[in-house]
């Protein structure tokens, strides 16, 4: 549990001091969103209702993966990443700092990109902010979960931009089914059936649990 | 000025593990065994039935979910000698995972390209964007991506531990795959999983048979590439022991 206070608060400090993941994650997530509006430029506010819930997955997915793909870069230097491995702490948790880093920092990037979402959009995601905030949160600890695996993992291998989408990308699809369904009906009823959050939850638990036992095999140096 | 070859010894007179002997040994019966079975099936699927409503078509029956149960059987060993290996650590059970993801490819796009061909003679179009078909199609990008992974990871030791742990964690969509008309509920147009009993009258032998022939293909077809990979190990064993100036012809 100390490691992963230990790992958690070391991500999160090393963050704050330089700010570059984070400002590039956003920046990356603002442009797709900008990019989605001028490829649906003649969208009125009930089409653009309609279709809210895909796209704004598509920019959390693709920025969460900018993202993802930088988290192990600086332990790569000067070989932290070995220091990682030879730790005498259980890997599992230190995983779980890892991951529960990487969710934090992609929770903000979602905070902020939801902001310009709605102004790109016109829609108005207040009233929904806290059952939303929910849906996105269970969302994202999927795509933290299997994400700071696969990231651990793609950062060894050649082409690992490349890689970590290729990985990543089809595992996440039950994820992105439930995320995507609670947020519609979230935006057309107001409200989250129990089916798809029942999704999300079974699927986080599933991916967390094979990524806390897979990555003590990743480490190994 | 070319070097004395290499020689490669025969497969036998290495100390094969357990995993290697029975491949060794299913290798030549299973290759007749699917020429008999798949003589046999084929007059079968010939006798069946046409189907009142659907015509000739329906007979894909047949085929197209006989492979799907060969994919997932290889996509299943893959993760089992993933699993294994990551267990044990001894080659062979890396091999089986390798071989076995190949293999279960192939037959995952043999799925995917049955399916269609059935679906544009019955829905009237090739494809439809049902729950079914998209994790099929995503599980075949999984072990698309598990290969690549393979291909793409420097040292064979490194690259068996990554897959193995990529591979397990694949298997997930397995299940989301079969169950996957259950949660789509009434909106999946994709026809129901087989239950007993649900085959009409002459249909139940020719299925059956199907499957048969897909089991014994894909071991046949596994054994051979298991067979492939083991020598080229041997090989690049050998060139790594050959004395300098021997390496290269």
């Amino acid at each position: 549990m100390n490691t992963l206070l230990a790992i958690l608060w070391k991500d999160l400090v090393s963050e704050w001091r330089s700010r570059d993941r984070v400002v590039a994650m956003a920046l990356f997530a603002f442009l797709v969103v900008i990019v989605l509006r001028f490829a649906l430029p003649d969208t009125d506010p009930d089409e653009a209702r309609r279709l809210a819930p895909g796209l704004l997955w598509v920019a959390y997915v693709f920025a969460a993966i900018l993202g993802l793909n930088r988290a192990f870069a600086l332990e790569l230097e000067n070989d932290a990443l070995a220091g990682l491995a030879l730790a005498p702490a259980d890997r599992g948790f230190v995983f779980l700092g890892k991951a529960l880093a990487n969710f934090v920092l992609i929770g903000v990037v979602q905070a902020a990109s939801a902001v310009v979402f709605g102004v790109a959009f016109s829609l108005d995601f207040w009233p929904i902010a806290a059952p939303l905030a929910g849906v996105v949160a269970l969302g994202t600890l999927g795509v933290c979960s299997v994400g700071t695996l696969f990231a651990a993992i793609s950062v060894r291998t050649r082409y690992r931009e490349v890689m970590l989408p290729l990985l990543l990308l089809p595992l996440l699809m039950p994820v992105l089914l439930g995320a995507v369904s609670a947020t519609t009906s979230l935006l057309h009823e107001g409200r989250v059936p129990f089916a798809p959050v029942q999704l999300l939850v079974v699927t986080d638990v599933t991916f967390l649990i094979v990524s806390f036992v897979g990555f003590e095999f990743v480490l190994d140096e | 000025m070319s070097a004395r070859p290499v020689p490669l010894a025969p497969a036998s007179a290495q100390p094969a593990s357990g995993v290697d002997r029975l491949w060794a040994a299913l290798r030549g019966p299973s290759g007749w065994l699917l020429a008999l079975l798949a003589a046999v099936w084929l007059v079968s699927v010939a006798r069946a039935p046409i189907d009142s409503v659907q015509g000739v078509i329906q007979k894909i029956l047949y085929v197209h979910p006989p492979l799907a149960f060969a994919a997932y059987l290889g996509f299943a060993l893959t993760a089992l000698g993933g699993a294994a290996f990551l267990w044990r650590g001894e080659e062979a059970w890396d091999r089986l995972a390798r071989s076995s993801a190949e293999v279960g490819v192939l037959f995952c796009t043999l799925v995917v390209v049955t399916g269609p061909i059935w679906a544009k003679g019955t829905w009237g179009r090739w494809w439809s964007w049902d729950l079914r078909l998209i994790v099929t199609l995503l599980l075949w990008f999984v072990y698309l991506a598990y290969l690549m992974l393979r291909s793409f990871t420097e040292g064979s030791e490194r690259a068996a531990r990554f897959a193995a742990v990529y591979g397990m964690a694949g298997l997930l969509v397995i299940p989301l795959n079969y169950f996957a008309i259950e949660l789509a509920g009434n909106r999946s147009i994709h026809p129901e999983n087989l239950e007993r009993g649900s085959l009409g009258e002459g249909m139940g032998l020719p299925f059956a048979l199907g499957a048969a022939v897909c089991l014994v293909a894909f071991v046949h077809l596994l054994a051979r590439r298991a067979e492939v990979e083991r020598l080229r190990g041997l090989l690049a064993e050998r060139l790594a022991l050959a004395p300098r100036g021997q390496e290269r012809g």
